[in-house]
């Protein structure tokens, strides 16, 4: 438990994570108020106004198909062409966005999870990289020379001290968008159901963000360095999902967004993501065209993130009980 | 007397891209309860790679190791927490303040935090302990890092170039801190290329050379048996120089003459060769044994004495071959 409480104590004293978590939460912050002001709440001024709009785009369509049904009819063989109806122009799409609690909860959480997730590896990476740096790994075995407890420990604390940032911070993203939805929308039909889902999805999101935390980790582990971390992440990004999209889609590979992370994460986060494949075989009937769909659910997308993730805390305990320290 | 540290047989092999280098090749080391021991070696020699081997940091290939009669690596988790050791300069984080560093180790160790205080204070750093890392001086560093290893107010205390960085007071304020920690029954290893400060603190030394111990034992019994037994010998009368060694070759004795004095090799009793001169009525004014100091005898082990006009490489030493005559007091 000591080194549990000095592994604890420096990663909450460490410079990093003192700056990086309050950016964090001002990066939240200022979403959350542009959040805030681009919504308002629906008054009866606001519906009639719309109401106003909605007659006016309405009446502005039928003027036009007026002016163009007898070439439509022409082109048609002579059958009648159907006008705009009414009940295309509702007015809810004419008032100005209002904030529903219920509907964007779950979709916001990503960004959460995103920003959080970022931190959460750059901490994960540096709370072991910068020991090995410095030097200071080798002084802490000289007092606790079990190699795999000391590695332990610190995962632990790292996971320990990430979930319970992620949670104070998914608190204060929660309050802020509920207040958004008391304030510039609505927070109804939240039954116990919904707030289950929520509350399965804010898991998702906290696996995520440890996921990255324990990937950060685990690579500068292997390392011994926080720059193995960031030169791996650097190189996800750029190598990894730019290049890899330019030379999939040049190969012409069907749904190439399958080898992306970006969309396993969606996956992760929205249960699933579907997948379409425009270049094959298109079908189009009066409801518009389909193209073949493939589905990515999240329990396909956590197995994969799963099995990078073992395997990096493999090489990374392996190599800290094999490797010399020198 | 009890052995604090054993070595035997200790062999390391490192994967090098030139082919497999031995750093340690059968060493032998022992150290007493008590004693302050000096560990000395070229660079390169196996210094660092013997106490990394011996802290756990690397696994040797082959070899025995105690520590407070704790066979090692396997009772090493035992015995650390009376094992205090920096090795090298050890870095810390430059923004926490050395209590801040002190503290965390102290946790770390489930050590109490009074320690960290008196710690402090025993290298001198008390006052400065609220300030930042990153503005210490190397000497400040060090002393830091010797507080960090006295903090377990360890028996043995493993401390590698302690007084690296530090000025000529810091350096005999260590030199008087390893006498009050022996005195005071803590046991020293230190490893130092400083080799005046080695033979004023310590009671024994260990000489590697390319991963094999070439002396070992009591300073004075080290210096004792490398010293040249030469004697040097001047005259009343400079003039006499030539007449006195003509009656000391005559008498047996090997001999250097020099401009204003002569210097005799292989004398056991120097009272013999005054006596001698005498009879003759001539008279010494110096009669001096040329007494070996460690940096003598350890550029002789070691074969590191630098040559004019050469560059010697680090892996330029000499090694020993293996014969039970390395052993202890070689």
């Amino acid at each position: 438990m000591s080194l549990v409480r000095a592994e604890r104590r420096r990663f909450f004293k460490r410079r990093l994570t003192r700056w990086l978590v309050p950016i964090g939460i001002l990066l939240l912050t200022g979403i959350a108020t542009a959040l805030f002001f681009v919504h308002s709440k629906p008054t009866a001024e606001a519906r009639a106004a719309a109401e106003v709009r909605a007659e006016q785009a309405y009446q502005q369509e039928l003027g036009y198909f007026e002016q163009y049904k007898a070439e439509c009819e022409k082109h048609n063989n002579g059958q009648p062409c159907q006008g705009p109806g009414r009940e295309n122009f509702p007015v809810e799409n004419f008032m100005p966005p209002s904030f529903d609690f219920k509907g964007m909860f779950q979709p916001l959480l990503l960004i959460w999870a995103s920003i959080i997730g970022m931190i959460a590896f750059v901490l994960g990476a540096t709370f072991i990289g910068a020991e090995w740096a410095s030097g200071s790994m080798m002084n802490l075995l000289t007092w606790r020379p079990k190699r795999m407890s000391v590695l332990g420990t610190k995962l632990t604390v790292l996971l320990g001290s990430v979930t319970a940032i992620a949670l104070t911070t998914l608190a204060l993203w929660t309050a802020a968008l509920w207040a958004t939805g008391v304030y510039r929308g609505t927070t109804d039909g939240l039954t116990s159901g919904v707030w289950q889902s929520f509350g399965l999805s804010a898991l998702r999101g906290l696996a995520l963000i440890l996921a990255f935390a324990v990937l950060g980790f685990g690579l500068a582990s292997i390392g011994r360095h926080t720059g193995l971390a960031l030169g791996v992440a650097l190189g996800v990004v750029i190598v990894g999902q730019i290049g890899l999209r330019i030379v999939l889609e040049l190969a012409g590979v069907k749904f190439a967004d399958q080898y992306l992370v970006p969309m396993h994460i969606f996956a992760w986060m929205d249960k699933e993501a579907v997948l379409q494949d425009w270049s094959g075989a298109v079908s189009c009937d009066q409801n518009g065209c389909n193209a073949p769909e493939m589905v990515l659910t999240w329990q396909g997308s956590g197995s994969i993130a799963l099995g990078v993730i073992a395997v990096v805390l493999v090489l990374a305990f392996w190599q800290m009980r094999r490797r010399d320290i020198s | 007397m009890t052995a604090v540290l054993e070595i035997q047989g200790l062999r390391k092999t490192y994967r090098a891209r030139g082919g497999p280098r031995r750093a340690l090749d059968g060493f032998e080391m022992y150290v007493e309860a008590g004693q302050v021991h000096g560990f000395l070696g070229p660079n390169g020699s196996g210094k660092t790679t013997t106490l990394r081997t011996l802290l756990g940091l690397i696994k040797p290939d082959s070899g025995e190791m105690r520590i407070l009669g704790h066979e090692l690596p396997r009772l090493l988790p035992e015995v650390v927490g009376q094992v205090g050791a920096i090795v090298e300069s050890p870095q810390f984080f430059g923004h926490f303040t050395a209590r801040d560093t002190l503290s965390l180790l102290a946790d770390a160790g489930n050590l109490p935090q009074s320690r960290v205080d008196w710690a402090l204070e025993l290298v001198g750093l008390r006052e400065r302990a609220k300030e930042r890392v990153k503005t210490y001086s190397l000497g400040m560093k060090q002393r830091l890092a010797v507080a960090s290893a006295l903090l377990k107010q360890p028996k043995l205390l493993i401390l590698d170039e302690p007084a690296n960085g530090l000025d000529p007071g810091g350096i005999r304020e260590m030199r008087d801190m390893m006498a009050t920690l022996s005195a005071g029954g803590m046991t020293v290893v230190l490893s130092s290329h400083i080799l005046g400060e080695i033979q004023l603190i310590c009671d024994s030394v260990t000489i590697i050379s390319l991963g094999r111990r070439v002396a070992a034992g009591p300073v004075a019994e080290v210096l004792q048996a490398h010293s040249s037994g030469q004697l040097r010998v001047a005259l009343e009368t400079p003039a006499d120089l030539s007449a006195a060694a003509q009656v000391l070759v005559a008498g047996g004795f090997d001999l250097k003459a020099n401009e204003d004095h002569l210097l005799m090799s292989g004398v056991d009793k120097p009272a013999l060769v005054a006596r001698l001169l005498a009879e003759r009525q001539l008279y010494v004014s110096e009669l001096t044994p040329v007494t070996a100091d460690l940096e003598d005898v350890f550029l002789e082990l070691t074969g590191t004495a630098p040559v004019p006009g050469q560059v010697r490489s680090v892996d330029q030493s000499v090694r020993p071959e293996l014969t039970p005559q390395n052993g202890v007091g070689a």
